[in-house]
């Protein structure tokens, strides 16, 4: 290093020194471009952040790779531990005898409520679908215009993906083995026949629901293009939902006598 | 010397990752099609360099210019609906590319021409010395 000093100093031609001017302003300029490079470097929250600035088919493109399992372990682990403290708690009352139906009850509260068997209350979101009147004789035209079983069930599907937590069409209660089926120009929601308008309404966090429901791309937004008057949407602040009154009982399958 | 850069480069990074800087959603679109111009008045000022007419204050008001000049082509492009993030994006990588591309010619230039100049000294020396043992042999 210093031999290069030496040389540079007795170095008759400036010319040879001048060749190096351009080594400080690049050093500087390219230590600002290293900090600009870091702040625009993207991590997960920041990805989320854009991809909803992408166009729908880019998004659904990016979605099949990148599912957030890190953040679904780290639900399911906590699903875990409570779990076990609901276990330790029923150990304890069944050990204490005094508790033990206290317990037991909530359990089984719990329990009914999970499979819809309890009326629920609380906000959520109203959706209604209704039929366009058919302009023509065009058969494939009027297709769009009605309100099919399958448009039902995408949109209940759609809501269990965005979290509600309870779901009614037509004030009939979606339970664990509620079908939605066509019959004739009605739709059969287990054994009751509706039809347009179809009024479908979801429990959760209102302003989730309808974001998700509202994604560009989704079942709505199809409905829309064909006609935006086939769907509206409203948010309520409160409202309760009846208990799943289908049938429940079991003919073939049974919980197996080595149970864990 | 060349080391000088890659360090000031190094240092950049780490202050930013350090600082945890973080800009909201769309402004970082605007950050990335920046640092996109950044790196090619970098590359362009490298290549100046080695074609021997770089000028300091070019150079840097070229740095600021291009980085501004990109980041609100990206912004004006959202504001009236037209994607000319791509156009910058793309314009800027074709630059890069031909910056690349000169600078690895100017090397390898370079490079050839050191090479020549050590090949023409050893046959100079190689003659010289011929003519010497020559010169020697004619002595005795």
């Amino acid at each position: 290093m210093s031999a290069d000093f030496g040389s540079n100093v007795v170095n008759p031609f400036s010319v040879r020194r001048s060749e190096n001017k351009w080594i400080l302003p690049i050093s500087v300029m390219l230590m600002a471009l290293g900090f600009m490079t870091s702040v625009a470097w993207l991590d997960n929250a920041d990805r989320s952040g854009r991809i909803q600035r992408l166009s729908p088919d880019q998004r659904e493109r990016l979605s099949l790779g990148t599912l957030n399992l890190a953040e679904e372990n780290e639900s399911l682990r906590s699903e875990v531990t409570k779990l076990r403290e609901e276990n330790t708690k029923l150990q304890n009352a069944v050990a204490q005898n005094s508790n033990a139906s206290d317990s037991l009850n909530k359990s089984l509260q719990e329990m009914k409520l999970f499979s819809a068997l309890t009326p629920v209350q609380g906000p959520g979101i109203a959706i209604t679908l209704r039929d366009v009147k058919t302009g023509g004789p065009d058969e494939i035209a009027s297709m769009g215009q009605i309100i099919h079983d399958t448009d039902v069930l995408r949109v209940v599907n759609e809501l269990k993906n965005a979290g509600a937590e309870a779901i009614a069409v037509n004030n009939r209660r979606v339970g664990p083995n509620t079908n939605f089926r066509c019959v004739g120009t009605t739709i059969l929601v287990d054994e009751t026949k509706i039809a347009s308008p179809v009024l479908i309404k979801a429990m959760g966090d209102s302003a989730t629901l309808f974001g998700a429901i509202n994604l560009p791309g989704g079942i709505l937004d199809e409905i829309r293009q064909t006609d935006p008057k086939m769907v509206d949407v409203q948010l309520v602040t409160d409202m309760r939902l009846p208990a799943f009154s289908g049938s429940t009982t079991f003919k073939v399958a049974k919980v197996p006598v080595d149970r864990p | 010397m060349i080391l000088i850069p890659i360090l000031a480069l190094l240092v950049g990074l780490l202050l930013g990752f350090m600082l945890k800087l973080q800009l909201g959603g769309i402004w970082q679109i605007y950050m990335a099609v920046a640092v996109v111009a950044g790196i090619d008045t970098v590359l362009g000022g490298i290549r100046s360099a080695l074609e021997g007419k770089f000028r300091g204050d070019v150079f840097v008001t070229g740095f600021i210019a291009n980085v501004a000049i990109a980041s609100f082509l990206a912004w004006f492009g959202d504001k009236i609906g037209a994607n000319v993030y791509f156009v910058a994006i793309l314009v800027l990588g074709t630059r890069i590319f031909t910056n690349l591309s000169i600078i690895r010619r100017q090397l390898l230039t370079k490079w050839h021409d050191v090479r020549e100049r050590k090949r023409l000294d050893s046959e100079a020396k190689a003659q010289q010395g011929e003519s010497e043992s020559k010169a020697q042999t004619v002595a005795t």
